[in-house]
């Protein structure tokens, strides 16, 4: 008769810490791995928020440019009117502007030309801005009768994260 | 560490003098054994709990940072929908309270408008519970 070999079972215990341990270092992995992504995708929101409004205010610093421009002679229909580059939020972005064509007819009959500007704004790379590369767009109207603008109304204004 | 298998007497005063051998798996775990195992498994729950500690604590500072990049674009845009109906030499008042906790501020402080051919730059800062700040800036300018 052969005795049992009470021994045979020794080696499970080492498994079974290794097991364990791995299992523990999984889950730690797991969640520094949630917590590193989370925070990532934060970074990227700000960066987008930033951006976004970094166009919107050197946009805005075009607006202003083009409304001192009220007295010069207005550019033709769809010709480049300019551009400006500035830093705002850490970020380089380059706003463009053109003339768009518009007419409206007044209450007494009479056509009345309008001057709209359309404006663009993309990251700045040096050069103009490419289409796919524009984070906003805005068409300004500018109220002008005779000398000094005397207001402007945003008529669009839409972004592209 | 082999232990060794010791003839245990049963009854030594027996005349017969039987002797039966103790396997192993009966004598059970020393002191040390046991002590071991309570500290290994004590540092892999530690380990686990501080992990998961960490997890949550990250949580919630994610949770206020998305937080306050919703007050600080909220804040942005009252602050710029305020000043559309801004007249050049006037003030403009924000209409926007930040929720519980949260703290929004601009600056330079005093609400002025802009005069129409120099747009101003605003400061914005956001903080929230946690101490999380943020800050970005906005150009504002009068219509």
């Amino acid at each position: 008769m052969t005795r049992p070999d009470v021994d045979r079972d020794r080696g499970a215990a080492l498994i079974l810490a290794i097991a364990l341990v791995v299992m523990v270092g999984a889950i730690s992995g797991g969640l520094a791995a949630l917590v590193t992504s989370s925070l990532n995708n934060r970074s990227t929101l700000v960066l987008v928020r930033d951006r976004e409004y970094a166009a919107d205010a050197v946009v805005e610093q075009a607006i202003t440019l083009v409304r001192a421009q009220s007295g010069t002679p207005l550019a033709l229909c769809g010709t480049p009117g300019g551009f400006v580059v500035e830093t705002f939020n850490s970020i380089a972005i380059r706003a463009e502007w053109r003339n768009a064509c518009g007419v409206i007819r007044g209450s007494d009959g009479t056509v009345v030309a309008q001057r709209n500007v359309i404006f663009s704004a993309c990251p700045s790379t040096g050069s103009a801005c490419a289409e796919a590369a524009v984070v906003l767009r805005a068409q300004v109207n500018f109220e002008q009768s005779t000398g000094a603008v005397t207001r402007t109304y945003v008529q669009s204004w839409s972004f592209r994260s | 560490m082999q232990r060794a298998r010791t003839p245990t007497p049963i009854n030594p005063t027996s005349a017969s003098r039987r002797w039966v051998t103790r396997g192993r798996g009966d004598l059970g775990d020393t002191l040390v054994e046991i002590l071991f195992a309570v500290v290994i498994i004590g540092i892999t729950v530690a380990a686990l709990m501080s992990s998961l500690a960490n997890a949550g604590n990250a949580a919630n500072v994610q949770r206020n940072s998305v937080q306050i990049d919703l007050v600080m674009r909220n804040y942005a845009e009252a602050t710029k929908s305020a000043v559309q109906s801004c007249v050049d030499g006037g003030t403009y008042t924000v209409a926007y309270a930040p929720p519980a906790g949260f703290t929004a501020s601009a600056t330079p402080t005093g609400n002025q408008c802009p005069r129409v051919s120099v747009p101003v730059v605003l400061q914005l800062n956001v903080t929230a519970p946690l101490g999380v700040r943020q800050a970005m800036q906005i150009r504002i300018r009068t219509p």
